[in-house]
């Protein structure tokens, strides 16, 4: 029987899913275009599973870059995830391997965002745990079936749509709940300046130093009262 | 045309280094004690990095409708970042949001 907390994950993961149905589509097209076979759309997808760095990859292969170019850019870009597995691994440590194995595979800047969102509700680790392996199953299906879809029928989403748009406005919904008071409302003003000044840096250098400045900015701002 | 074993090295490549990102923390979970104060600054995080990605998307996307500058979906986020704050739901949010920006596109 499936746990009502894993349920509750999915079903908490649903909404967003506008966002994240075209960026598959779009994945699929791009390795449609680039000719790659489906076996090898659908191998990449279950092996890298990182959509912002496999399209980056994807350009670069595309244009014969060296091979470490590619594989480095891909990595940075994923640096992010360093954090996410940081702030979800307190709640693992009595998880089986398995269970490990699959919360850290399955790491997005969604399922994260998912259960940051959600955490006042959730007590405890476990509930935590299976919350957010709902949010991961969830992700993985949708992120599987529009990959293959844009692969098999192209770009479905009609363009007056602006369903690209639907991404910023999931992580809008995604962060305000998690703006607990006036420090993380601070926080997050100060991640969006410095990221779009940071925004022209290559390989997207900019989002993980963006995220690295302003938990410094957090770690100042709260120093006094983690002193006192 | 992407050749072979030039597409397959890098995706390992990638792959694997990629779960090594993921999953190096989780693995040593038992063995790393996470202070308090360690724990207070995870919970920025969402507020760190998720910014990151709206502003630049929006910013630096050039939209249709000229008496807006063409940053009509500048415009849009403002009015659905209100709108989150008092609804408090995601599904609503993007729904305000995507109708918002379809009527200011479409309807002018």
């Amino acid at each position: 029987m499936i746990n009502s907390v894993f349920k509750r994950g999915f079903v908490a993961t649903l909404p967003i899913m506008p966002g994240v149905i075209p960026f598959g589509a779009v994945m699929g097209v791009v390795c449609s275009e680039a000719k790659l076979s489906l076996f090898q759309t659908v191998a990449m997808n279950f092996l890298a599973y990182a959509g912002a760095a496999q399209l980056a990859a994807m350009e670069l292969m595309t244009k014969h870059a060296a091979g470490l170019v590619v594989i480095a850019t891909a990595l940075i870009i994923n640096l992010r995830f360093l954090l996410y597995s940081a702030a979800l691994s307190p709640h693992l440590q009595r998880s089986s391997f398995f269970t490990k194995f699959f919360s850290a595979y399955s790491v997005t800047d969604q399922s994260y965002a998912v259960v940051s969102a959600n955490q006042s509700q959730l007590t405890t680790s476990p509930d935590v745990v299976r919350f957010y392996l709902g949010t991961a199953v969830c992700m993985a299906m949708f992120w599987h079936l529009s990959v293959i879809a844009g692969f098999v029928f192209g770009n479905f989403a009609p363009a007056s749509l602006a369903l690209d748009y639907a991404v910023p406005l999931s992580f809008v919904a995604l962060v305000i709940p998690t703006l607990k008071n006036k420090t993380y409302v601070v926080v997050a003003a100060f991640s969006s300046v410095v990221a779009v000044l940071l925004h022209p840096l290559p390989f997207r250098i900019g989002l993980i130093a963006t995220a690295l400045l302003s938990i410094s900015v957090a770690a100042m701002l709260t120093r006094k009262r983690a002193k006192s | 045309m992407i050749d072979s074993f030039y597409f397959w090295r890098n995706i390992l490549s990638i792959a694997a280094g990629t779960i090594i990102i993921r999953g190096s923390l989780i693995a040593l979970a038992n063995r790393i004690r996470i202070s308090e104060r360690t724990k207070e600054l995870f919970s920025f995080i969402p507020s760190a990095i998720l910014p990151a990605f709206i502003a630049p998307a929006v910013f630096f996307h050039e939209g249709k409708v000229s008496w807006l500058f063409e940053k009509e979906r500048l415009a849009v986020l403002i009015l659905a970042t209100a709108f989150c704050y008092f609804v408090r739901s995601t599904f609503w949010t993007i729904a305000f949001g995507l109708t918002a920006l379809y009527l200011l596109t479409n309807l002018n």
